[in-house]
């Protein structure tokens, strides 16, 4: 009897309008991965089952999919660890990427994220004005070596719920990749790269910790929080929503212990920019005019905590930045 | 599939045991928005927490707990706030402090896992807090009332206690993000097979409805960064629940709610109309356990929950 049924979601662009699915049954011990389980289903059942792959141990980033639903590389995932109880795996390609051939997917977007970031390094100086390498110490080094850790598999790309609404979002793994430069002190780019990457909508991720499953620990989500912090120390684009909302937030609480609601709301928008506030579907017409109609407007002053002295106390021995 | 963690993901604090379990007080932070635009979920928690014979002794001079968004300007302040938090309710003799907010459940616990795994994170935090006199021992734990409810109640306890049960309403749980990634920070159940709010349901006499958005982000933390990206999160995760059969969604976090019952309507354009009623969590739980649902501010949602109950025979 198979001990391990693939569920393979089956599709050629060349040929079919919708995809179909196919079991294929292999008889191997559990304990395998899913990627051995894939190339043993090619091997001896059907050689047209198409998927890519090269090192078969989390070093080329080739073989991401989505494993019972679940966007993992396929050669870091045991079959034992995710089959059901009766062998049975399904295995898909990656979300937020239009298949190309069964778990194969055109990865363009992706690569074309990378691209704008000019993803190389760019000193102040030539090469040749140094006798040596550039040395980085230690310390400056240990910023980088995490992110450094990136196999580029898209994982966090595909996980992310941001990109799977907008793809001009650009996405973890590009951001995380500019915080590679940004913060590299041999590159000389810095503030243009922290506007690049501004532009590519970095304050549009909604901090929701999907791409923390990123199979090396790069912790995408924590360098994007990083690159925010570069962008409001740099002072790059202040004028935009994303760094105007932070410092807002940060400011009600600093004023009252409490966010307030519609404090942060105007100053993110914009106290004066009625088009602004008027286009914001938040305030606009509708939903704004819906939540008052229902008594959720939330107030327009927020009195105090008890105590708030203490907050400013924090905020200034800190030295936060609220505006 | 595992449903289970794996010891090395559990949570910090996992281990702990605290003394308010049974002396039933708890510390209780509601945060910003269930005072604010949800008042509905602070009145509906207080009401639920008669219900079950529980004190919760609300932080009044807490600050808000920071959100996602404070550390997009610095790395220290929301961790030294939090502190401050739980240094008052050390101070009160409390060492379990319940949230009923996602977001808010996420950052304390952060902020508090930051706390006790570093010597110098606490040192930090302590210097600052010690201007005005006060000090965290590192004796607090951090839990949202979901958790709560299954622990310290327990699903037998809560299903004994129900008079008004469910009638097989159709339920989607909406988890979202912060109450259960990072599975690090949060680590009560598995991240990406959760169950909690499933059990809830079930126990209340409903039926809970399993689809793909449950652990999906509503976007309401970028509603005010770009138009319409999150009514189009909203829709989605809803059109996903919509389908596989549910009449309303529940979920633990004010955020997700204000986004999902506000979007609704937003995004019906590209994915079609669902309109589906949202029950904060101690809305549902109270109703089933007695509360009068005039209490409940059900009246204060833009998508009406009353509809469905009255189609459900619950409330006439
Ligand atoms: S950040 Fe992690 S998940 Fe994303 S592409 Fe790099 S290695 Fe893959
Ligand atoms: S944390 Fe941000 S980048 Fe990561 S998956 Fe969520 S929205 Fe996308
Ligand atoms: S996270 Fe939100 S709800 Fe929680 S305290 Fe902060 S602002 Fe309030
Ligand atoms: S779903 Fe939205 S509001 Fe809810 S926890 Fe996630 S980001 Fe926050
Ligand atoms: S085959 Fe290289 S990462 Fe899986």
């Amino acid at each position: 009897m198979a001990n391990i049924k693939l569920d393979i979601f089956r599709f050629d662009e060349a040929t079919d309008t919708i995809p179909h699915r196919d079991v294929v049954e292999v008889d191997i011990p559990e304990t395998i991965t899913v990627l051995d389980a894939l190339e043993h289903a090619k091997a001896e059942v059907d050689g047209s089952i198409s998927f890519r792959r090269s090192c078969r141990s989390a070093i080329c980033g080739s073989c991401s999919m989505n494993i019972n639903g679940v966007t993992s590389l396929a050669c870091k995932t045991n079959c034992k660890d995710v089959m059901d109880e009766d062998g049975s795996i399904q295995v898909d390609p990656m979300p937020n990427f239009q298949p190309m051939k069964d778990l194969v997917v055109h990865m363009d977007p992706f690569w074309d994220k990378y691209a704008r970031l000019k993803p190389y390094l760019q000193p102040k100086d030539k090469d040749s004005d140094h006798e040596r390498e550039r040395r980085v110490s230690p310390d400056d080094m240990k910023k980088l070596v995490d992110v450094a850790n990136c196999i580029m598999c898209a994982t966090c790309y595909a996980l992310c719920p941001v990109v799977s609404v907008d793809p001009a979002f650009a996405g973890p793994a590009a951001i995380a990749y500019a915080y590679r430069f940004i913060e590299d002190v041999r590159d000389s780019k810095r503030d243009e790269r922290i506007a690049q990457i501004s532009e590519d909508y970095l304050w549009l991720c909604a901090h929701c910790y999907a791409c923390s499953y990123c199979p090396k620990h790069v912790d995408p989500n924590w360098r994007i929080v990083d690159v925010k912090r570069a962008a409001i120390k740099d002072r790059v684009l202040m004028n935009e929503r994303g760094p105007r909302h932070a410092l807002v937030v940060a400011k009600t609480i600093k004023q009252t212990g409490m966010l307030a609601e519609t404090e942060v709301i105007q100053g993110t928008i914009g106290r004066f920019n009625i088009k602004g506030l008027v286009k914001i579907t938040f305030l606009g017409a509708a939903l704004g005019m819906r939540m008052a109609l229902k008594g959720k407007m939330p107030p327009p002053f927020i009195k105090p905590i008890p105590k708030v002295d203490e907050v400013r106390t924090i905020f200034e021995s800190l030295e936060v930045p609220v505006s | 599939m595992s449903t289970t963690l794996l010891p090395e993901d559990r949570a910090f604090d996992s281990h702990k045991s605290t003394r308010s379990r049974e002396m039933k007080r708890y510390g209780f932070f509601p945060g910003c928005v269930a005072k604010e635009s949800c008042k509905e979920l602070f009145n509906s928690t207080m009401l639920l927490a008669d219900k079950l014979g529980i004190e919760l002794i609300e932080l009044t001079a807490a600050s808000c707990c920071g959100a996602s968004v404070v550390n997009d300007v610095n790395r220290d302040v929301a961790r030294v706030l939090n502190a401050r938090t739980y240094a008052q309710a050390e101070a009160l003799g409390l060492d379990d402090v319940i949230t009923i907010c996602s977001t808010c459940t996420g950052h304390m616990r952060a902020a508090n896992k930051e706390l006790l795994e570093s010597e110098e994170r606490m040192n930090q935090a302590n210097s600052i807090l010690g201007k005005f006199g006060a000090k965290y021992n590192g004796g607090v734990m951090v839990r949202h009332l979901l958790w709560l409810l299954i622990d310290d109640i327990g699903l037998d306890n809560l299903r004994s206690m129900v008079v008004r049960p469910l009638n097989g309403l159709k339920v989607a749980p909406f988890y979202g993000c912060h109450i259960i990634r990072p599975e690090n920070v949060n680590g009560w159940e598995s991240a990406r097979n959760p169950h909690s709010l499933e059990d809830v349901i079930e126990a209340l006499g409903g039926e809970a409805v399993d689809y793909a958005g449950k652990t999906r982000c509503c976007g309401f933390h970028i509603q005010l960064e770009k138009d319409n990206v999150a009514a189009n999160m909203v829709g989605q995760n809803m059109r996903m629940a919509k389908d596989h059969g549910a009449e309303a969604v529940i979920t633990p976090c004010p955020l997700c709610h204000l986004a999902l019952d506000g979007y609704q309507q937003d995004s019906a354009s590209r994915w079609g109309r669902t309109d589906l009623p949202t029950f904060h969590l101690p809305q549902l739980v109270a109703f089933a356990l007695g509360v009068a649902p005039e209490k409940l501010g059900l009246n204060k949602h833009l998508i009406d929950p009353r509809t469905v109950m009255v189609q459900r025979d619950l409330i006439s």
